[in-house]
C-alpha cells in the first residue's frame, strides 16, 4: 500500500513524493487573461493580469513554463526566516523546526523552474540545503535512542525525510516487534495480515497521504487534455494521422512532457 | 508454513541442527559414509531445520541447541554484540534462533537475539547512513542476512534521494517513442 515504483519495499520514489508536493497551493501573478478553472480539487482563478491568486503547484509550474504567470515564493522561504530557522534547527538537538511538510520538493521545483521570481536565490538555496543537512543528521541521531520500544514518535518531519528514512525504520521496527513479542508472531501468510497486524498494534509507518496519491494522477491529465484542445493553434500542428502527431499523445499519455509542441 | 515462498525463510530453514534419534531408522542414508543404510537408536547426527522439525513432531528425535547459540558466541555478544561476526556463525540468525527457540525450549535465545539486534542495530545505523562504501565493506561481512537487508534498504533509501536531488534528465523517453514506423507496403 505505498508507491507504484517499487512494490516490494513499500517506499515512495522521491520522484512520487515530489508529485503528491505539487497538489500543495501557490501564489501566482498571471500576465493573461482567463476563466476560473473548475477541478476536482477545487476552483482557482479568474485569471486577471497582475492580480495575484492562489493554485496548485502543478498548474503554477505549467504556466510558468509557458511563461504565462510569475510565481512569488511562499513566505517561509525569505533569507532571514531561513537563518532562524537554520540557528535553531543548530541549536535545539531533540526538536525539529516547524518547516512546510512538503519543504524540500518545493524547494526543489521553485530552483528548477522560477529561478527569476526567487530572490537572493543563491542564498536560500544553500540555507536551504544546510537546514536539510541539519535535519537529516538529527533524524539519524534520534533514531539510535529506540531500542525495542513499539511506538516512535519524531513530531515535525518533513514528507521527504520520512521517505528516506522509512524502508530502514519499517524494517528495524519489525525486527524489535519481533523479538519483544516471539509468541505474538501471526503465523499466517504476510497478504491476509492486515487485520492481524492492526490488532496487534504491529509497527507500520503510514502517511496519510498515501490512499489521497490514487485519485490525484488522472486529474492533471485531464486538465492539460482540455488546455490544448482550448487552444485554436493546436489544429496546426496536431494532425493525428501523421507520424508525429501520434508521438504527441502518446507524450502526453505517458509523461509529464505535455510539452505538447503548439504555443499559446 | 507461514512463508511458503519466501527464499529466505527457505534457506533459513536449511541450517543444520545437532539431533539425538530416539528411534532407529531402516532405510535412509543420512550419512553417506555409513555402512548400512539405517539409523541406530540413539544416535547423534546434524539434519536439516525442516527435516528436522517433522521429525521432533513425530517424536523421533530429540533436539539439542545448535552451536551457533552456544555459550562462547553468547560471551562474544555480551562482550560487544557489534563486532561479532554472526554471518560466519548462521547467516540466517536471528530467524533461525526464532525458529529453534520453541524447539529446544531455550528461552534465553530470544533474550539473546534482542540483545544483539540492539546492539547491532545502532551499529548498521550509523553505517548506513553516513560511512562510504568503502569502509563499511568490511564491516559488511559480518553481518547476517537480514542485518545487510536492512542495511542495503537504508542505502538504497538515501542514494535514491540524493539521485532525485542532483536532478539530471526529469522526463524519460518512453523508448517506444524513437522508433520509426516502417512504411506498410
Amino acid at each position: 500500500m505505498a508507491g507504484q515504483s517499487d512494490p516490494h519495499i513499500s517506499l515512495f520514489s522521491a520522484e512520487e513524493v515530489e508529485f503528491m508536493a505539487e497538489d500543495e497551493l501557490i501564489e501566482i501573478v498571471p500576465n493573461l487573461r482567463m476563466d476560473p478553472l473548475n477541478f476536482i480539487c477545487g476552483d482557482f482563478g479568474p485569471f486577471l493580469p497582475q492580480i495575484a491568486t492562489q493554485v496548485p503547484f502543478w498548474l503554477a509550474v505549467a504556466l510558468k513554463k509557458r511563461g504565462k504567470c510569475a510565481i512569488r515564493p511562499p513566505q517561509w522561504m525569505s533569507v532571514e526566516n531561513l537563518t532562524q530557522v537554520l540557528e535553531r534547527e543548530r541549536e535545539s538537538q531533540g526538536a525539529f523546526q516547524v518547516l512546510p511538510f512538503h519543504y524540500v520538493e518545493i524547494s526543489r521545483l521553485l530552483f528548477d523552474h522560477a529561478r527569476d521570481d526567487i530572490p537572493d536565490m543563491y542564498m536560500v538555496r544553500s540555507l536551504i540545503e544546510d537546514i536539510r543537512d541539519v535535519r537529516i543528521h538529527k533524524v539519524e541521531t534520534s533514531l539510535e535512542k529506540f531500542s525495542g520500544t513499539s511506538a516512535v514518535k519524531i513530531p515535525n518531519l518533513s514528507a521527504m525525510e520520512v521517505n528516506i528514512i522509512r524502508p530502514f525504520v519499517g524494517r528495524a521496527l519489525q525486527a524489535f516487534y519481533k523479538h519483544d513479542n516471539p509468541e505474538k508472531i501471526p503465523d499466517v501468510d504476510r497478504a491476509s495480515s492486515a487485520q492481524t497486524r492492526a490488532a496487534n498494534n504491529e509497527p507500520r509507518m503510514i502517511m496519510a497521504e498515501e490512499f489521497y496519491n490514487y485519485i490525484q494522477v488522472s486529474k492533471r491529465f485531464f486538465f492539460f487534455f482540455w488546455f490544448a484542445a482550448a487552444t485554436e493553434e493546436i489544429t496546426n500542428h496536431f494532425q493525428p494521422a501523421s507520424d508525429e502527431g501520434t508521438s504527441v499523445l502518446l507524450e502526453t499519455l505517458f509523461g509529464e512532457s505535455y510539452l505538447v509542441p503548439f504555443s499559446l | 508454513m507461514a512463508n511458503y515462498y519466501n527464499i529466505d525463510d527457505i534457506l533459513a530453514e536449511e541450517e543444520f541442527v545437532p539431533v539425538v534419534f530416539h528411534k532407529a531408522a531402516n532405510g535412509v542414508v543420512i550419512d553417506p559414509s555409513s555402512e548400512t543404510n539405517s539409523v541406530e537408536q540413539g544416535a547423534k547426527v546434524e539434519l536439516p531445520l525442516w527435516l528436522a522439525q517433522e521429525l521432533y513432531l513425530r517424536q523421533a528425535i530429540s533436539i539439542s541447541v545448535p552451536a551457533c547459540f552456544s555459550q562462547r558466541t553468547r560471551l562474544e555478544i555480551q562482550a560487544d554484540a557489534a563486532c561479532v561476526d554472526l554471518k560466519s556463525r548462521s547467516p540466517y540468525f536471528y530467524e533461525f534462533g526464532c525458529k529453534i527457540a520453541p524447539l529446544v525450549g531455550d528461552k534465553t535465545i530470544e533474550i539473546l537475539l534482542l540483545s544483539a539486534f540492539k546492539i547491532r542495530y545502532k551499529e548498521i545505523l550509523t553505517k548506513a547512513y553516513t560511512a562510504v562504501f568503502t569502509t563499511t565493506s568490511k564491516f559488511l561481512t559480518l553481518l547476517t542476512k537480514e542485518e545487510t537487508n536492512l542495511y542495503e534498504a537504508a542505502q538504497a533509501s538515501m542514494a535514491a534521494f540524493k539521485k532525485w536531488r542532483m536532478g539530471g534528465p526529469r522526463l524519460q523517453r518512453a523508448s517506444v517513442l524513437g522508433r520509426k514506423r516502417k512504411p506498410l507496403d
